[in-house]
């Protein structure tokens, strides 16, 4: 699957880096961390100009988590509203709101990089629990900075070797993404068992 | 145990599922970690090949030979100026097989190499 992401990246140059990085922020599954790592090689061996590639990727990803945040604040605050029908959960999502309010920055700061595959998620859910949109665009576009910044800089410095940076990458960042998910689950069960523990005093 | 799961799988069914299904995920990408690392291990897996999705510039910068040397080993499919074209492209154009096309450029890099300019391990 690398060899076809190289090849588009080629063949279509920053235009479908934009076009993927902004669809990728809206939970599409597509790999734009690839097309990134081959913009970067490109650019090092002279066939894409910096900063186009460089702008397509930053203004694709920030403009996707907007429309994420959008969908999440209009169209997500109902399925909150529909989710807290029961006590415990509503016990634990005031509990959430709270700690999105509290920690959401970090929380959208590391979704845009560090475990991007949550990203897109993360954006939704920042947005129907009610984020300030403030924190949450400080947050973003500091992440997208360093999520293109690496990828791109990854690609650029270890051109003639993307496809190995490529699926490596690709593995490590499935497993941080997983292990948090993981770990989002963990601490969410163990708050709803604790909420109704408290329930039954 | 089973009865810790029974206990979750009440509190709180959907993020026992989500949890059940992250964790699967986690295992398969630490096993494809895991195998990449061992393939990764033999030096021989760690050579790049001239594949079809590749332009003639990250050819030459790949392989560390100047550019002229590969544009020279795909005469008559010079790339259009202003974009870059990969060799799929430039063997469609030309009406050629691609195959042919590396076969070509992985001549070329042997060539050069051979001719001790710019040899590289």
């Amino acid at each position: 699957m690398n060899e076809t992401v190289f090849a588009l990246v080629s063949e279509y140059g920053a235009y479908v880096i934009f076009a993927s990085a902004f669809l990728s922020c809206l939970a599409l599954p597509i790999p734009t961390s690839l097309m990134m790592l081959s913009g970067g090689a490109f650019i090092v061996a002279g066939d894409l100009a910096a900063a186009p590639v460089v702008l397509a990727a930053f203004g694709g990803a920030v403009l996707g988590d907007q429309t994420g945040f959008l969908i999440g604040r209009y169209g997500g605050a109902p399925v909150i509203d529909r989710i807290a029908r029961s006590p415990a959960r509503r016990a634990v999502l005031t509990r959430a709101r709270v700690l999105v309010n509290r920690h959401g920055m970090f929380g959208v700061f590391f979704s845009t990089w560090l475990v991007a595959p949550l990203g897109p998620w993360v954006n939704f859910v920042a947005g129907a629990t009610g984020l300030t949109w403030v924190r949450f665009a400080i947050s973003d576009i500091l992440g997208e900075a360093i999520w293109v910044s690496l990828y791109v800089g990854l690609g650029y410095g270890f051109a003639s070797q993307i496809d190995t940076i490529a699926t490596l990458m690709g593995n490590i960042v499935g497993l941080l993404a997983a292990l948090s998910a993981a770990g989002a689950m963990a601490l969410w069960i163990r708050a709803v068992l604790r909420a109704g523990r408290v329930r039954h005093h | 145990m089973v009865s810790f799961l029974k206990r979750i799988w009440t509190a709180a069914p959907i993020a026992t599922v989500i949890l059940g299904i992250a964790m699967a995920i986690a295992v398969v990408f630490s096993i494809r970690l895991v195998a990449f690392w061992i393939y990764w291990a033999d030096p021989n897996h760690r050579d790049q090949t001239v594949a079809a999705w590749m332009t003639p510039g990250y050819i030459a910068y790949s392989w560390d030979i100047p550019r002229p040397v590969i544009l020279e080993a795909l005469t008559g499919s010079t790339p259009r100026p202003g974009r870059p074209m990969s060799l799929d492209e430039l063997a469609e154009m030309n009406g050629i097989r691609v195959e042919d096309l590396i076969a070509a450029t992985e001549a070329a890099i042997a060539g050069h190499r051979q001719s001790g300019a710019g040899a590289r391990p």
